[in-house]
């Protein structure tokens, strides 16, 4: 009963009957009334009535997860990267985000190498989760090809489309092979999607899941074939 | 702490009435100690309010109050929302049974007088209730934008313009358009989720703070208030809280929650009753379905307008059927004015009101089954006399109420009500005099599948193999031209087991992705021009026919060279579809046979022989010979048309699953809560 869980509020200056179960002096006779008995009935079906009330609720939460619609729309995506020049990039959409797919030339993978002392996580382990285990390196791509980055053009910032700039593009670091800036808060990320230290942007930029159908055709929202989205 | 505690709940109490309200609405609201299970019906309609309202919002976060998007989106929300199709059958089940308590509500009212005085302001909230409850019904009917959504729509506003003189062009303001459309449907949405609700709720709100004010009735119609004890708690009267709420309502509200799942998961069409066939087909405003019925809480309003068929002299009978219909609701309002026995309940009052209630009762029903009948001379008799007994009830009731010899009513509360013999002798004889005329006005004639009666077809979802085979059928033969638009390729390969890769390869169109909704390449006006009409799209073509009527049909393909497409078919006659599955079957003709009835008997001719119809049975041509025996076309037929019953609901089969183990719960929780109820009523003496 209440009262019972609750005896202290008998004692609060104000009669509480809220809590206190008045009824039972107006009308019952308090003989032979088991009280264990009572207790029990009372907290096992209040427990069962809440089992009840929580499957009620679970089709009421779970349709709000994705409908069948936003994961057709959300689907895997194939794209073609045979033309694909060297230093020279293409943007896709997967689920509703722009993503960057970039094929780096030598010199640009050189580059990279060299950076390692100016960006902010260089091996990508500060934030294992920016990336699927196989980006997680230097050059954040699967071993396959390695001059293929993919990734999420989605400044870690607040949010903006980062641009690319090539080589040539004018900047004022020393150092420059490439890479990406972002016209919101001015963060700046190299070829391999990698922050630089000094910029508002905490991480490197995320590397959505992606397999290699064939050399020339890359799918985008799947680690490898028949894996789960 | 619950020095904390005790301090905060004195803080709010002394800013805000809690302590009063509950104590004058639950733990101080004394009840009569004798309600029967007539009163568990007030509760259950708050409960499906709640349900309304609460599953009424989750669907209008995925329902589009467009011409162009209402269907599509119901659909959507039946088959791509995660739990849609349960929502969706809980509310409108939800519908359905809020008029099932809600009845049973009112004709509490009517067995125990529980609207005189002092409850006439009561019974007016309620019957205000249950006003804004039908137009709330109305409304919401129309929205899922069915066939029948449309031409229910398209009735029901006519009726206003009945009303001489501003008639015509107060329908077209409500309409806000020359006929139904969009902009009507826009705003029927509006009112449907927001100012009704809204109303609704008010009402509800007065109704209950009216019946705190004045104190329940109980079925011996005597007033507790009037036997009270020193401390002035009436001595027949029990704190509403715990011994009916929660203690002996949990009891009935399991129960019906029983019922209301077992619907919802296992008939949530109620074999048409609750969810009408013809509105799985989108509206169509140049076809009306061929029976068209409101939905059954309706339908006694609905039998009257429609049994009035007669002019009075300026007055023509659309009026009238109007007026008829308006004032059969409205004379209930002034019921309480009407009744002037001496005694409220029908326990104490004579018999002439006995009889009389059960009369009313069985009119009412009769006008309800009616309602969803197509009009025949007898019928519409049976309904002009129910229309005159209903009102009969109310006008003659002052005069017998006042005369009639009533029974002395007890001083205190009787826990036993009348004799079992005489309540179970009222139910016989409501059930019997609606029973009677009903069938004295006879059952339906027509066939079932156009010229023949409808083949057998039992549904088998669980049969995975029947289920893939009929999609391999439905894509060899149907799909060129028939689409399942609403449905996707991923929850057919997943709900069938069909490994994805294999539905890629096999079923998925080259350009389309296995996400996507299964449309086809064929537009309606290609269609159109070589079939005369479009092939309707059949996501949903076994719920609008019936599967019976669509594995007959594709059983009934004959040669007729008068057709363009040299076939016709018994069951829908001059069809344009050809016969598609023709290398199957072989070609059939027509040869003379038995003529059969209905009900599959064979019908005589005047000679007392039996009658022979040309096309009786249907033979082979031999001009196209059919690569499978006639079982196994059987088979394949079969499976194509499961197929599509699977398609026209996907989710059937597993809310069945789901809906055991809900049932299981509840039967586990009713044990709990009956042991519980007994506990704490050994309380009362
Ligand atoms: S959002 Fe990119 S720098 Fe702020």
């Amino acid at each position: 009963m209440p009262s019972e869980l609750l005896p202290n509020f008998a004692n609060s200056p104000r009669t509480i009957s809220i809590y206190r179960c008045n009824w039972e002096k107006d009308v019952m006779s308090n003989d032979g009334v088991n009280v264990q008995r009572r207790r029990f009935l009372t907290v096992s079906t209040t427990v069962v009535g809440a089992v009840g009330v929580v499957g009620a609720a679970v089709p009421f939460i779970g349709s709000w997860n994705p409908s069948a619609k936003a994961e057709a729309a959300g689907a895997p995506v194939k794209v073609n990267i045979a033309n694909l020049e060297p230093d020279s990039m293409l943007s896709v959409e997967w689920r509703g985000f722009p993503i960057f797919i970039v094929r780096r030339s030598e010199q640009t993978l050189e580059g990279i190498r060299k950076l390692t002392g100016q960006v902010a996580d260089p091996e990508s382990t500060e934030y294992p989760d920016q990336q699927p285990a196989y980006a997680q390196n230097p050059i954040r791509a699967r071993d396959e090809h390695p001059q293929i980055m993919v990734f999420k053009a989605i400044c870690t910032h607040l949010g903006c489309v980062p641009q690319y700039w090539d080589v040539n593009h004018p900047t004022d670091r020393d150092e420059w092979y490439g890479g990406f800036f972002c016209p919101c808060h001015g963060s700046m990320f190299d070829m391999a999607g990698r922050v630089f230290k000094g910029v508002p942007a905490p991480s490197n930029l995320e590397v959505p899941p992606y397999y290699y159908e064939s050399d020339s055709v890359l799918v985008i929202g799947l680690d490898s074939e028949g894996a789960a989205a | 702490m619950t020095k904390w505690l005790s301090d905060f709940w004195v803080w709010i109490d002394d800013r805000l009435p809690v302590q009063r309200a509950w104590d004058t609405h639950m733990a101080k609201y004394y009840a009569p100690k004798n309600f029967n299970f007539w009163y568990i019906f007030g509760v259950l309609s708050l409960l499906v309010l709640v349900n309304q309202l609460l599953t009424g919002v989750w669907l209008t976060m995925n329902y589009v109050p467009t011409s162009e998007g209402a269907f599509a989106s119901v659909e959507y929300i039946m088959r791509d929302v995660p739990y849609g199709d349960i929502l969706r059958y809980m509310h409108s089940t939800g519908a359905s049974a809020f008029f099932v308590v809600v009845y049973l509500h009112m004709f509490r009212g009517l067995m125990y007088g529980s609207y005189r005085a002092p409850r006439e302001l009561l019974w007016i909230f309620g019957m205000a209730i249950y006003v804004a409850l039908m137009a709330e019904a109305f409304l919401g009917y129309i929205l899922p934008w069915g066939n029948m959504s449309y031409w229910g729509a398209q009735v029901i506003v006519s009726l206003f313009g009945a009303i001489p003189g501003i008639g015509e062009g107060l329908v077209q303001w409500i309409r806000g358009d020359y006929l139904i459309s969009g902009i009507t449907l826009n705003r029927f949405f509006a009112l449907h989720v927001v100012a009704l609700p809204i109303v609704l709720i008010l009402l509800v709100f007065l109704h209950i703070l009216a019946l705190h004010e004045v104190g329940s009735n109980n079925p011996d119609g005597v007033e507790i208030k009037k036997n009270k004890d020193e401390n002035g708690i009436p001595k027949d009267g029990i704190p509403f809280f715990p011994y009916y709420l929660p203690m002996h309502d949990l009891v009935g509200v399991i129960v019906f929650l029983f019922a209301f799942c077992f619907i919802v998961f296992f008939t949530p069409e109620m074999g048409g009753f609750f969810i009408e066939y013809a509105n799985f087909e989108p509206a169509n405003n140049l076809k009306t379905p061929e029976h068209i019925a409101p939905v059954w809480y309706f339908t006694p309003f609905y039998s009257m307008l429609r049994a009035i068929n007669f002019d009075i002299g300026p007055l023509n009978s659309k009026f009238l059927g109007f007026m008829v219909m308006a004032a059969a609701i409205a004379i209930l309002f002034v019921l309480p004015w009407l009744d002037r026995s001496k005694v409220k309940s029908i326990r104490y009052k004579g018999w002439f009101s006995r009889i009389a209630l059960m009369v009313f009762a069985a009119a009412f029903i009769i006008l309800g089954v009616l309602g969803v009948k197509a009009p025949t001379e007898g019928r519409t008799a049976l309904a002009q006399f129910c229309t005159l007994l209903y009102f009969a009830y109310f006008i003659g009731m002052p005069f017998w109420t006042s005369r009639e010899k009533t029974f002395p009513e007890p001083e205190r509360l009787r826990m036993k009500g009348l004799p079992l013999w005489m309540t179970l002798g009222g139910l016989v004889l409501v059930a019997v005099l609606s029973f009677v005329p009903l069938k004295a006005v006879g059952a339906e004639s027509a066939f079932d599948c156009g010229t023949i009666p409808c083949e057998d077809f039992k549904a088998d979802l669980s049969n995975k193999e029947s289920l893939q085979r009929g999609a391999k059928w439905f894509d060899n033969y149907c799909y060129a031209c028939h689409s399942l638009k609403y449905s996707r390729y991923k929850r057919v390969a997943e709900d069938l087991g069909i490994p994805p890769e294999i539905m890629t390869e096999a079923i998925v169109p080259d350009a389309k992705k296995i996400g996507d909704l299964m449309t086809n390449a064929m537009t309606r006006e290609d269609g159109a021009a070589w079939f005369g009409t479009p092939p309707p799209d059949l996501s949903l073509e076994t719920r609008l026919r019936s599967p019976e009527w669509v594995y007959t049909y594709l059983l009934n393909f004959y040669k007729d060279e008068a057709r363009p497409v040299g076939v016709n078919n018994r069951v829908f006659e001059n069809v344009g579809m050809p016969h598609v599955m023709v290398e199957l079957q072989g070609l059939l003709e027509c040869a003379p046979g038995t003529k059969v009835g209905a009900h599959g008997e064979a019908v005589l001719d005047n000679s007392g022989e039996e009658a022979v119809d040309f096309c009786g049975e249907l033979v082979p041509t031999g001009e196209v010979t059919g690569s499978m025996t006639e079982e196994e076309f059987q088979q394949a037929v079969y499976d194509l048309v499961n197929y599509l019953e699977y398609v026209s609901d996907p989710g059937a089969e597993e809310r069945k699953n789901t809906g055991v183990y809900i049932l299981l719960f509840l039967a586990a929780f009713l044990v709990f809560a009956i042991l519980l109820d007994r506990e704490y009523w050994r309380d009362i003496h």
